[in-house]
This record gives C-alpha cells, structure tokens and sequence, in this order.
C-alpha cells in the first residue's frame, strides 16, 4: 500500500510541470490542417489508394488499415511522406509518382482519418489529469504509459497520437460492441487446480498465448487449457463519466490526449 | 565435338515436356496447371499421405522468394520441377530439396500484382505480367522466348492469372477490375505467341447483350478475367468467371443487367465464341466478382446424370449448374449472414432485398465486399460427395459516391466499402453436399478473418487449409476434424497443392513470402538429400 503511494506521488511530480496544459500549448504538430487540402488529398487516396488500404483507410484487402492502427503506425508527417513518396521496400507498398504537393495532401488526409487527439484542442488540466490517472481512476494499475504501469490493458504512451478525441471519450464511456484482438478476459485452471484470470493475447486452434493478472505468461495447447472460459465483458470499465466529476474525467481526457510518445511531443 | 554434337540433338529433339495428353490424363504425380486437372476440383489422386500417417508430415525445404510479402502464387510441378512466382519474376525449383534452378526477372518490372502463377506446355511455361504481357519461358533455363503484349500497361491493365493451356492454346485473363477498363479472354498460340482469338466480355454496340447498359456506360463498363477457369476438353468449353462492373458501388450511372460482369461464361475452344453464360449478380454494385473457380464433375443431379459446374460465389450462394447448357439448378446460400436477397428465382435471378445498396451513410451489406468467398480455391472430392470452400462470416458498410472515369488506370469504384465495426469478420471452412449445398460441416479459423489462403483435397482422406494465423491445417475430409498443423510463420493467401517425385509424396503452398513443402517423416531419406 506504501509502496503504491509513493508511486502515485512520484508520478504526480513528473507530470507537475509548467506549460502543459491542453487549452492553449503548442500544437504537436507544425501546421495544423487544412480543410481544403484534405478534402483534395482524399480525392487522390480514392483514387490510387483504396484498392489496397480500403475505402478511409480502415479495411485494405492488400495493406494495412491506415486509420489508428497501432502496428503500423508512422505517426509524423515526415515517415508518412517517405513511404507514400518512396514505398515501403519489400512490401506491395509502391511509390508513388506523384508531385510532392499531392504527397502533402495524402499526409493530410491521412492524418486527418486518424484526427489524433493530440492535434485537437482539449480542455482541461494535464497535471490533474494526471492525478486521477494514477489515483481515482487507477488507470496505471492496467495501463502502461512511459515504462510504468500494469499489462493487461494497452500501452497508453502514445494514444493521444494513435487515435482521436472522440474515440477516447468513448473508450472511457462506452464498452467496445467487441473486445479487442489481444484483450480477452478468460479464466482456466491451472495444473494446481487454481482458476487463474488472465487475456488472451493470441489464439488459434491449436494454441493460446494467455496473460494472468499476475503478469505471467501461459502458453498452452488448447488440450491444455483446462475450464477455458470465454467472458463476455472486456477488463476496461467503461463508466468513467459516472466514476469521475466532470472536472476529473476532462482533466483526464487532457491528460491522454497529450499522450504522444511517438511523435517526440514529451 | 561428336558428343556435344549428339547432346545437343538430344536436347532439342527430347520429347515436349507436358503435351495436351498429358494435360487431360493430369498424371496426379504432377500438378499441372493452376488448378491441377482441368476440372479443378483440387483432389490429389495421391494417398500416400492419408489420414492415418498425416501426424507424420514434416517440412522437408523452405524457398524464400526474395522480396516477397504475400505470396498468392500456386505452384506447377512438373516430373519434380516446381514453377512458381510473384509479379515480374518466375522461379523453377528442385521438387525435392528446394534448391534454385533457374528465375526469370522481367522487363519492365512495373509495381503491380499480385501475380498467381504459371502455365506449362511443351518445353515452356507461361506467364502475365504487370506490363499486361504474357511471355514464354524455355521451362529448362528460363530463357524467354517470346512475350506477347496483352493490352496497354498505360492504360491500366495488367495479368495477374495463371494462364491455362489447353490443346494448342495460352488462354490468359486480364485485371484489373475496378478501373472501368473492359475485360477479355484471350488464346494465344504456344509457339509463336500470335493471337488466335479474343473474347470481349463487355459487347459492344450492335452485340447482343450490350442492350443491359444503359447509354454508353458500357464502355467503362469493366468485367475482367483475373482468375483461372477451368475446360472441359469432351465440350470443348472453357469456363471462366467475369469480374465486376464498373463504376463498381454506383449502379445509377450503369441501368441495366450490365452482361457478361458476373456471370458464368463458357467459350468454345478453338473459337473463343460464347456457348453460353449465367448471370449470378445482375446489376452488381457490391463488387462480388464471378470470378471464383468454376469446379467440374459429372454427378446424378435429379435423378439424372449431369454433366455440372459447381460455384461458391462471391454474392454468398453457392451454385450448381449444368455446365453443357448453362441451366441454373441449384442456388442455395453458404453463409448465414446474407441480406442483400430473399433468395432466388427458378431461373436463378436473385430476389434483391430493398434497400440494400450502397448509400452516402452506408448500408449494411452481408456479405461484405469482400465477399462469402474469394479468389482461394475450393475443392471437391468425389469419395465425400462433398464440395469444401473457405467462407467468410460478416458484413460489411457499403458506401456510394459520384466518380467519374479517368484513362490511364485509376480506380473508378465510386467508393467502396469498411468492415463493420460492430461485428468483425470470421472465416471458416465449410463441407457442403455437392447437389445440394447442406452444410455437413465447418471448421472454425479461430484468429482469422482475412481471406486468402485456399482448399487442396486427396484421396488420403485429407482437406488441407491455410488462414490467416499461417497455419497449414489437415482436416478429416469426412468430419472436419484437424488432424495435423503446421504454422508456417505469415499469413497465408495462397493455395496448397500435391505432387510426387521419386516415390515420394509432397505437399506444397506458398505462405507469405516463402514456398514450403511438407513430406512425411522418413530419418533414412534426409541422410541422403540434404
Ligand atoms: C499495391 C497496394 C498498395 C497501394 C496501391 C498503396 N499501398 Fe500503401 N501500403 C501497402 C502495403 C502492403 C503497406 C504495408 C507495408 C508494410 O508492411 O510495412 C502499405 C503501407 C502504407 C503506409 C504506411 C502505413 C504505416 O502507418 O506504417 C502508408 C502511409 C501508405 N501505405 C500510404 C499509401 C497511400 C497514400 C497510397 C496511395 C497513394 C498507397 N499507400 C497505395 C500497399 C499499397
Ligand atoms: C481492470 C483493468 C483496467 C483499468 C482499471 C482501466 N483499463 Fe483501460 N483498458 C483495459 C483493457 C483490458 C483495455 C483493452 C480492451 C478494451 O478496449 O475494452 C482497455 C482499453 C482502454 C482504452 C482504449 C485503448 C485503445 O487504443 O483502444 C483506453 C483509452 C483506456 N483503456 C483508458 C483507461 C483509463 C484512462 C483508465 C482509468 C480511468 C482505464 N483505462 C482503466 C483495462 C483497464
């Protein structure tokens, strides 16, 4: 319990600093959109991009979903202008031949599927938001950000470059209609006949690779697994707007939308 | 200098390589063309390999085609030399060991695929390229020998098919199928390359069928060729599947059944005219090309023998016609999740349900666009009766927007289509009764949900599948129940298929970037290979 509460209270230092707020600091990034150029850079992704990346970015029958992807991230506009202008070597990924002005505006309109949090406007206090993210909201007892934290939610560092405001609100208020791939709860019996809690961070038929709440791994056949059982609710709790007051969860929302790692921005 | 002299005769006069004989009789020791014989029912006559010794399949070599993602290149194996490829590049390979014999790189090497494969004839394998090319290598050395230029590269069009040899004829398709380029069949001769004939699969005006397009909307009409069919060498018929209509999700601009795009057509062999056709998706605006394989067996249907040609369509019904006449005789989903009709016709049509079209906002749309099933093969064996295909459960959020037509190869889809959100896509392998399409039963790709990867049948009992997972799975042909796996490192979008070379059985697919072949455990033979 000590031990839990000097973390919370070093964490709450590291972010305790000045300038960082979301009303009014920096935009992460050097120009912010332009609606026009967007607009013009989905008429080009329409036309050579989505018989492989699929229609807004978010189903490609030959290539990754560009929209808030988490593997396949290239979160600057610099990484994404090399692989549209150069192509991805080794993969089906071409170059494309287009002037360097379109570029920018597939870049655009790629960022602008992606509308990360980081680039929008938010209210409410960083450091705050901090606070609950370690206290009330016991966030980092399941969420990782910056090296620290529990396993069995997603890595957070980089949310705020990786998906947009509104996907993080609903995150935060509404349980996801399916569980992500990575996230499912499930329980089994292990050989001292204990039932033990863990996510299942792949399966097929033959095999799961299961994470417990101890943050052990278990790689099982599914001969293996015995009492296997599937839950039908994710670990995330999704009520926040009733656990939080609304100053709490907006200084939360500040907080992990400015979560950017990827994008050098903290 | 007398026996270089003798050498060389020896080698021009040796026996052609693979004759149309060869062809029709489809030795089962060699996998001869995409689909393996011409009737494509992918079912290996070889049972070394069977139910009772599969546990004891083992990898026996891995090529790993340079540069390659996924692959969805099917080998052809002949007298134990593998053929297989990727765009612009072919590679012959030792059956046995795995080891390079010859590779081809073309010129020019436009970015463009996928490419699926080879044809063999003679002493030659052919070709498409993405130059829209269709070339013949010397199946020796992969010396080319002459290249053919299907259409315009320029213009857009590529060929991604294998080609399929037939009795003194490359029949060769064409891609792609969103552009609003029109499709053709063509036959080219072996020898010389020369164009014997070619089939539009749009008509032109003063063509029957060109009255099903509103205005001149069929000239961008679309309908490509960009998956091997399969022959019928008693009929004479080629079989191919047509692609979609373009603009693909904008049916306004397009009034009309809008032929030959997804239908069934049958071509006479030697003239390239039309016998027949069936038309599974009038008027398409979900971009379910027919493409799919046509399969042949001849089967009591009613009571009667029949000649049939059996399809598991992109649109989610699985089809059984008569492949002499085109008459529909059954048409019966494979799917559960199927919205856009009631069902069919006694002729076939589909009852269309209303509303179910693309739209601004987007409507929900079973099957996606990505269709029930896809390009990766099916199969039938004739011992279950059964016809097993690789379904995809889900839907999809169709979407509309105006889209005008643009020379020079850009998509003309008027937009396109997201996975639902709310219900992610799950594939299965599904066992259906060939003359009726029940379902006798399905194995769960736990893990997958993208297609690709396809069906390889044999007469050891066995249905062997590839998923997204990579895993190469043995399943009871009779039961679907897994017998054996392999996980083969990448998600596999090819389809596995079986041959045999010195005595010995193989099982091989291209899964991601690499060729694999499987063999089964034998300690003494490995100490004598490598
Ligand atoms: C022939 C298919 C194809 C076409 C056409 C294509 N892409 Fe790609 N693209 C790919 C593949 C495959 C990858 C993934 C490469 C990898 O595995 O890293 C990719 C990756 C990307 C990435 C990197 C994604 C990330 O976050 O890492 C971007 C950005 C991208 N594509 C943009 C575009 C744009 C813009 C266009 C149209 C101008 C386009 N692509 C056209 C196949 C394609
Ligand atoms: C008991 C464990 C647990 C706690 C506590 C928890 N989460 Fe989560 N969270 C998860 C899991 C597991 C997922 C992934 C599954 C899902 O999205 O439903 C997740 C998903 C999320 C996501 C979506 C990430 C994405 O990219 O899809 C966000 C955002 C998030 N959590 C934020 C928070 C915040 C903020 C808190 C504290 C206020 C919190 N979580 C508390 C377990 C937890």
């Amino acid at each position: 319990m000590r031990a839990i509460a000097i973390l919370l209270v070093c964490a709450a230092l590291a972010w305790a600093q000045p300038g960082r707020r979301g009303r009014g600091g920096p935009p992460a990034h050097a120009a912010p959109l332009n609606p026009a150029e967007v607009e013009q850079g989905e008429e080009l992704y329409n036309q050579s991009c989505t018989m492989c990346h699929g229609l807004k970015g978010t189903v490609g029958d030959r290539a990754p979903a560009l929209a808030a992807n988490r593997r396949y991230l290239r979160a600057t506009d610099a990484a994404l202008f090399d692989a549209i202008k150069n192509g991805i070597k080794g993969t089906l990924m071409p170059p494309t031949p287009l002037p360097d002005a379109d570029i920018g505006k597939l870049v655009a309109y790629i960022r602008s599927l992606r509308a990360s949090a980081v680039d929008a406007p938010v209210n409410g206090d960083l450091t705050r938001g901090g606070a609950v993210f370690d206290g009330k909201g016991a966030c980092r007892q399941c969420h990782m950000v910056d090296g620290r934290g529990g396993l069995l939610g997603p890595d957070l560092s980089s949310l705020g470059a990786e998906r947009s405001l509104r996907y993080i609100e609903e995150a935060l208020t509404r349980p996801k209609a399916h569980i992500p791939r990575g996230y499912q709860p499930v329980s089994f019996v292990d050989a001292e006949g204990r039932r033990v809690r863990a996510v299942v961070k792949n399966e097929t038929n033959f095999s799961l690779q299961l994470l417990d709440e101890a943050g052990r791994l278990h790689l099982l056949l599914r001969e293996e697994a015995r009492g296997l059982r599937y839950e039908e609710q994710s670990l995330m709790p999704a009520d926040y707007d009733k656990r939080l007051t609304a100053g709490e969860f907006q200084d939360l929302l500040a907080f992990l939308s400015r979560r950017a790692r990827s994008r050098g921005t903290r | 200098m007398k026996l270089a002299l003798v050498l060389t005769l020896a080698a021009w006069g040796a026996a052609a390589q693979v004759t149309y004989p060869d062809l029709v009789k489809a030795d089962p020791r060699n996998w001869l063309t995409y689909q393996g014989p011409y009737h494509a029912r992918r079912h290996s006559l070889l049972d070394q390999i069977n139910a009772r010794n599969v546990r004891d399949l083992v990898p026996k070599w891995v090529f790993h085609v340079p540069g390659a993602s996924r692959l969805e290149s099917v080998p052809i194996v002949v007298d134990g030399v593998m053929y297989v490829s990727q765009p612009n590049e072919a590679y012959a390979l030792d059956g046995r060991t795995g080891r390079l014999i010859w590779e081809y790189r073309h010129e020019p090497a436009m970015q463009r695929g996928p490419n699926r494969g080879l044809a063999a004839y003679g002493n030659r394998v052919y070709m498409g390229t993405p130059s829209a090319e269709l070339v013949a290598l010397d199946a020796r050395t992969g010396s080319l020998v002459w290249k053919a230029k299907m259409a315009e590269p320029e213009e857009g069009y590529w060929s991604p098919a294998a080609p399929l040899a037939i009795k003194d004829k490359i029949i060769a398709g064409i891609a792609p199928g969103d552009h609003g380029l029109n499709g053709f069949l063509d036959a080219y001769d072996p020898n010389t390359g020369e164009r014997l004939w070619r089939w539009h699969s749009i008509p032109k005006p003063g063509e029957p069928g060109n009255e099903t397009w509103a205005g001149d909307s069929w000239k961008t009409g679309g309908g490509n060729t960009w998956l091997t069919g399969s022959f019928d060498p008693e009929l004479n018929l080629i079989y191919w599947g047509i692609g979609n209509p373009a603009p693909d999700f904008d049916g306004d601009v397009r009034k009309g059944d809008n032929l030959y795009t997804e239908s069934m057509v049958a071509l006479d062999a030697d003239t390239g005219r039309m016998k027949w056709y069936f038309q599974f998706t009038p008027h398409d605006v979900h971009d379910w090309d027919a493409v799919e394989i046509p399969v042949l067996m001849d089967a009591p249907f009613d009571g009667k023998p029949r000649k049939l040609l059996a399809q598991a369509n992109r649109n989610g019904f699985y089809y059984v016609l008569d492949r002499a006449d085109g008459q529909f005789l059954l048409g019966t989903p494979f799917i559960k999740q199927l919205n856009w009709a009631t069902g069919l016709t006694p002729e076939g049509r589909p009852i269309r349900a209303p509303g179910i079209v693309p739209s601004l906002e987007g409507t929900r749309t079973c099957p996606p666009t990505a269709g029930a099933t896809n390009w990766h093969s099916p199969a039938f064996n004739p011992d279950t009766g059964l016809f097993y295909v690789v379904a995809t459960e889900g839907c999809g959020i169709n979407y509309k927007a105006r889209d005008t037509f643009r020379p020079g190869g850009f998509p003309f889809m008027a937009t396109g289509y997201i996975e639902d959100p709310e219900e992610p896509w799950q594939m299965y392998v599904r066992a259906l009764e060939l003359t009726t399409g029940k379902l006798r039963w399905e194995y769960q790709q736990i893990g997958s949900k993208r297609y690709g990867a396809g069906l390889l049948s044999t007469a050891g009992g066995l249905l062997f599948a590839g998923d997204e997972q990579g895993a190469l799975t043995a399943l009871d042909a009779a039961t679907g129940k897994p017998l054996w796996h392999f996980n083969t490192g990448q998600q596999i979008t090819a389809s596995p298929v079986s041959y045999e070379f010195k005595g010995k059985q193989y099982i091989a697919l291209a899964a991601g970037s690499n060729v694999i072949a499987f063999g089964l455990h034998d300690p003494a033979a490995e100490q004598a290979s490598e």
